[in-house]
């Protein structure tokens, strides 16, 4: 089913944004696990989605990772090579974690991002004042979703949605010249 | 969409689903290192397909010819009890010994399979499924063919069909929505 999204009145949600918050396994891989006959395990993440989080963070904009799908430390792993310091593992309840976070950075629910791709992110999806699916979420979520990104978990819906909020807010122009004069480590 | 409806018949009428693993739980692709050790890729968007069915209480178990270290693994991940992790070439015996056991019978089971060699269950069970990219001959015995390919999702979109035929899928939604 195609959800029709209002573009402008994304933008101006996403130009609110003070804080993107997503979990690990459907958005920064592609929601699977490579298993081997010795019972060693594998998890692939797109690279440039690291680029996104951390474009946000260099911007000002504070990143969480609520990781409830992990399987091993995958999603930690991820978090410590970006130097995130916002990185929750295992949690129940993301409704509450955000609660908590808001709490901490004295910031109000509209100014909260989520980008989610299945039916237990529903919840979270509804309370942030920007919701974002990927584009094989779940169909409940791309229905409540403020935007769907034209790539699936896996191939940069990070990526996506962080050049999106930095648009709205209007600083992507300024971001990518500095990349380009000075790089971003 | 008589076809579609009489799927959502046979599907009200699952009581336990059956997966074959390789083309439904992966894409089929075995990926071997230079030294000859296999890996095997595997869909989590099933994992909340397993984990749908068994809180609707829908038995779920895997059927394949061997089961190796790679499926034990994803068993555990999908909390799939050891005792349904079923390796045997015999898949009618395996379902013959399994329904005298628990008295089930032929048409409360769901098997999803992607090959020729999984028609003589498909052809026995009340809710036959094949993924979009399973073979002419499996597509041709399924009541139901998913818009996903294997290692995609099968099980997580046969699961929402199910649920949603027996009227469980909001109830399940609703739950991990307000746990999650």
């Amino acid at each position: 089913m195609a959800f029709e999204k209002d573009i402008e009145k994304a933008k101006e949600k996403a130009g609110k944004v003070k804080l993107f918050a997503h979990d690990i396994h459907g958005v920064l891989t592609p929601n699977n696990i490579f298993c081997d006959v010795e019972g060693r395990r594998r998890y692939a993440f797109w690279h440039m989605d690291g680029f996104g989080d951390l474009s946000l963070w260099a911007n000002g904009i504070k990143v969480a990772f609520l990781d409830s799908t992990s399987i091993d430390g995958e999603g930690l792993y991820r978090a410590r090579e970006l130097k995130l310091d916002k990185y929750y593992y295992q949690v129940k309840d993301k409704v509450g974690k955000l609660k908590e976070l808001t709490q901490e950075l004295e910031i109000s629910d509209d100014e909260t991002s989520y980008i989610g791709c299945e039916v237990t992110d529903l919840g979270i999806m509804k309370k942030v004042g920007f919701a974002v699916a990927t584009a094989d979420a779940a169909e409940e979520v791309k229905e409540i979703a403020d935007y769907i990104t034209t790539a699936p978990g896996g191939r940069g819906p990070i990526r996506e949605t962080c050049e999106f909020i930095l648009n709205a807010m209007g600083r992507w122009e300024a971001w990518v010249e500095k990349v380009t004069k000075m790089g971003y480590k | 969409m008589i076809e579609t409806d009489k799927a959502i018949e046979l599907a009200k009428q699952v009581k336990f689903v059956i997966l074959d693993i390789h083309g439904i739980l992966t894409d089929n692709t075995l990926y071997y290192t230079d030294d000859g050790k296999k890996s095997e890729c595997f869909s989590l968007a099933d994992r909340i397909g397993c984990m749908a069915l068994m809180e609707a209480g829908i038995g779920v178990a895997f059927l394949t010819s061997k089961i190796s270290r790679a499926d034990e693994q994803v068993g555990e991940i999908y909390n799939v009890p050891e005792d349904r992790l079923w390796g045997t070439g015999a898949k009618m015996a395996k379902l013959d010994e399994f329904e005298k056991e628990t008295g089930l019978q032929d048409q409360d089971f769901c098997y999803v399979g992607d090959e020729m060699i999984d028609l003589g269950i498909m052809e026995r069970v009340g809710f036959a499924v094949a993924p979009a990219d399973g073979a002419v001959e499996a597509k041709g015995a399924a009541a139901y063919i998913t818009k996903v390919g294997g290692g995609k999702g099968v099980v997580r979109e046969t699961a929402q069909f199910i649920l949603k035929a027996q009227g469980k899928w909001e109830t399940f939604i609703q739950k991990i929505s307000q746990s999650d």
